[in-house]
């Protein structure tokens, strides 16, 4: 069982992830923990303990909007490499965030919920709201996307 | 490659699977990962999002945030309430099976309440009350409480007494006969709803060799036979008859106990 308890830091973490920006990650971090704190003020604080990601998750959306869209295209797809863990560790974690909110949702909110290492299997399914069948096929294609991209990034060669 | 054959739903699962097994909240995909975990794609996919994670974990924290959180500041879950409690499967099963053992635990505590020394003999002589004809009996017409005398005249039977409740009753039949222990039973057939009496020695103790007593009358029933028990300066009296409880209670005063 998952622990209960959820690192706050973690939900910048998420907005950074969502958004690959910094500014608005912060932004959205402040408005969502002021949200909770005046329905805490006013004897309704959120008794579902996802609340913060899920409230935080469509502000991401909401921003995202007004900046440019993710287009729905098929990427390329690559097989993970036993050496996917090697290119990984020369990425930046700006780049990765790029990569995320580069992507679709509701795979975005997927994998970004899904690396912060956060949440357990039901978890997930609750705050993206999927079908088991859509949160697996989003959760594999991505990652044999980001290999695609790794790969391009990184050629074997330069491993 | 592992020869390891995963089933689809095992492969749809496994996508979800988290790093840690920790955040394995769900019985299907703790199944997954079970048969996999030998597997090198899995291996490969694990070693994937560790690097992945560790990077997210890289991702820095703005000052602004840092100081106004304090690293480790906890969202505390709600408490769960007694509703959830009771919601919960592993509560809910243990509930149900504590009542099932109590619905048992009473049950054996009202027959071992109900049980009295001599039943085995006297469910014994049921069977025997079952099987019988009044022809197999001497012929003796008398009324059933002047045979205590009789016994002890003519078969040395002390305190073989019908009690007062039946002893107006007009008899058939005698015979006084050993049983599978040796023991000797009077039975007496009387002419009120084809009744049976059986009078036998009362269970004793191994040790002392006193009579076990009990008070009242005690009931007991088998393959539509009923019978009251009752027990008297170490012998036991018991009516038969075919039929249920109801059938004897007119017949002993006191109430069952």
């Amino acid at each position: 069982m998952a622990d209960e308890k959820q690192d706050l830091l973690q939900l910048y973490r998420f907005c950074f992830l969502m958004l690959a920006d910094a500014v608005k990650a912060q932004e959205i971090f402040h408005a969502t923990l002021r949200e909770a704190a005046q329905l805490a003020a006013d004897g309704e604080a959120p008794r579902d303990r996802l609340w913060l990601f899920r409230n935080a998750r469509w502000r991401c959306l909401e921003a995202g909007e007004q900046g440019l869209q993710a287009e729905d295209t098929d990427l390329d797809q690559g097989e993970l490499a036993e050496w996917g863990p090697s290119q990984i560790e020369k990425l930046e974690p700006e780049q990765f965030a790029i990569w995320i909110a580069a992507a679709p949702d509701p795979q975005r909110t997927a994998l970004a919920l899904f690396y912060l290492n956060e949440f357990s299997y039901r978890d997930l399914l609750s705050v993206t709201e999927l079908k088991p069948p859509e949160l697996s096929k989003l959760l594999g294609n991505g990652r044999r996307e980001f290999q695609a991209w790794l790969d391009a990034t990184f050629p074997v060669s330069q491993v | 490659m592992s020869a390891v054959q995963l089933s689809k739903r095992d492969k749809m699962l496994l996508h979800c699977a988290p790093i840690g097994d920790e955040q394995v909240d769900d019985r299907a995909l703790r199944t997954a990962i079970h048969h996999a975990r030998k597997t090198d794609a899995y291996e490969l996919q694990q070693n994937f999002d560790k690097a992945a994670t560790a990077l997210v974990q890289a991702i820095p924290i703005p000052k602004e945030i840092t100081e106004w959180v304090p690293t480790e500041t906890f969202i505390a879950p709600p408490r769960a309430t007694w509703k959830k409690y009771v919601q919960n499967p592993v509560f809910l099963a243990t509930g149900i099976a504590a009542m099932v053992i109590s619905v048992i635990v009473i049950f054996q505590l009202i027959d071992r309440l109900n049980r009295f020394p001599g039943e085995t003999t006297a469910l014994r002589l049921l069977t025997t009350a079952s099987s019988n004809k009044s022809m197999m009996l001497d012929p003796v017409k008398t009324n059933a409480g002047a045979l205590g005398d009789f016994f002890f005249m003519k078969h040395r039977l002390a305190h073989y007494d019908v009690p007062p409740e039946f002893e107006e009753l007009k008899t058939l039949g005698v015979r006084v006969f050993e049983d599978e222990e040796g023991q000797r039973v009077a039975q007496i057939w009387v002419v009120e709803k084809k009744m049976q009496f059986f009078l036998f020695p009362a269970e004793r103790d191994v040790k002392t060799g006193k009579a076990k007593e009990f008070s009242g009358w005690r009931h007991i029933e088998q393959e539509h036979w009923a019978g009251v028990v009752k027990e008297q300066g170490g012998v036991c009296f018991m009516a038969a008859l075919r039929g249920t409880d109801r059938d004897l209670a007119p017949y002993v005063s006191n109430k069952k106990e």
